[in-house]
């Protein structure tokens, strides 16, 4: 009976270490990743990614570099086990596949737009945006986790929910994208910098 | 009568078949086919792949995973993770999980789900076998179509021909042990060429 008291009063602690913040955190947390978000004029960090498939013993682990400068272009590129890069870039997104070189231009194109102002979004963690998005706030540890989950029903089909884990600063250090099946996509930031000089040739194609 | 005979001729000669057009020597059979590539449960087989479709190419991570007896689950992403296909195989059994709304089409999937079986059937019946050179050839019938088999001695091509023609053809390279580093699939009928290479 002891030792169920002890299982019992464990598992509560350690749900407990994921709680809800109220109205007050919230909106606390809210404008302090809003603040933040407006005064990052560029970020560059590594990345670690775990692609999660339920009937795999092993996530999928790639790893890369993301460069992103004011107001909206962005590379994400993966170096290791492949060499592949995105680039958003003068309504332009530029592939590099293993040095294959490709490019589409989504001037006209709605879809990757709205991917390009994803990824900015979701590496600032700025996507309090309430006819977008269903959200919920939790503290867990020293950290800030909200929910995204993407109202737009077509939308929702890829991601159910989007999980960002924000530091004390309102900086975003991970993010899960799930998807309906429940298999997801897990991206750790690493050696993350704010507001430094990034070379214009990083942001060649 | 003797345009007649000329056009027997034509006609005998027009039909010769896959195996006689490329000199295949008649063998005694040997044994059945086996594919060893994708039949490790205990292993993720991730592939980075390149898809040549007409005038588009794209790229993606391709997966195979056994996950019982007669089952295989084949998944396609794009490199930052969204799942683009996710096919299950249960011997005959085909079920789509998943596909991208702008991909679910038909014609596409039937063609995939084909090109799909090859790769993970393991056990085939040889019902006629060949040699070219060192190579032997086993020909056998996987969903009522023609497939040869060349072994040299690892399995190292399957091609898909019609009564004369070649239709699909799939090249194991660099293989190291039970598996294929490199696997090349190019359909001559369509323009489709989907490149697979190993990354775990």
């Amino acid at each position: 009976m002891h030792r169920l008291v002890y299982i019992l009063f464990f598992i509560v602690f350690a749900t407990q270490a994921q709680t809800k913040m109220n109205n007050t955190e919230a909106t606390a947390l809210k404008t302090k990743v809003k603040a933040l978000a407006n005064t990052t004029q560029t970020i560059s960090s590594d990345f670690v990614q775990y692609k999660h498939l339920d009937f795999l013993d092993n996530d999928i682990k790639t790893s890369g570099k993301l460069a992103f400068k004011s107001p909206d272009i962005v590379k994400w590129e993966y170096i290791a086990p492949f060499k592949y890069s995105i680039l958003f870039k003068d309504e332009t997104l530029f592939i590099n596949d293993e040095g294959n070189k490709s490019n589409v231009d989504i001037g006209s194109n709605k879809m990757f737009k709205k991917l390009n102002k994803l990824i900015i979004s979701s590496v600032k963690g700025d996507m309090f945006d309430t006819t977008e998005f269903a959200i919920e706030y939790f503290k867990k540890d020293n950290n800030s986790l909200v929910y995204f989950s993407p109202k737009n029903e077509k939308f929702s089909k890829y991601i159910q929910t989007f999980h960002i884990t924000f530091n004390e600063k309102g900086d975003v250090i991970e993010i899960k994208m799930i998807e309906p099946s429940q298999d997801y996509t897990k991206i750790i930031f690493t050696n993350k910098k704010l507001n430094t000089t990034l070379d214009n040739a990083i942001f060649t194609h | 009568m003797r345009y007649l005979l000329i056009s027997v001729c034509f006609f005998c000669f027009g039909c010769a078949s896959f195996s006689k057009k490329n000199n295949f020597n008649p063998a005694a059979i040997t044994g059945n086919i086996n594919n060893p590539y994708f039949a490790n449960p205990k292993q993720d087989y991730i592939y980075k792949a390149n898809i040549e479709v007409y005038d588009n190419t794209f790229g993606g991570i391709f997966i195979v995973k056994k996950t019982d007896k007669h089952q295989h689950r084949i998944v396609f992403t794009t490199e930052m993770g969204n799942k683009l296909f996710d096919f299950s195989f249960n011997k005959d059994l085909f079920k789509v999980n998943y596909i991208l709304d702008d991909l679910d089409k038909k014609i596409l999937i039937n063609i995939l789900k084909k090109d799909f079986k090859v790769l993970i059937s393991e056990n085939l019946k040889t019902e006629e076998t060949y040699s070219l050179n060192t190579t032997t050839i086993k020909k056998t019938t996987l969903d009522n179509k023609t497939y040869y088999y060349f072994e040299t001695p690892e399995l190292s091509k399957v091609i898909r021909a019609n009564y004369k023609k070649e239709k699909v053809r799939f090249l194991f390279t660099k293989i190291n042990d039970t598996i294929a580093q490199e696997i090349e699939i190019t359909h001559t009928n369509i323009k489709l060429k989907i490149k697979l290479k190993s990354i775990n």
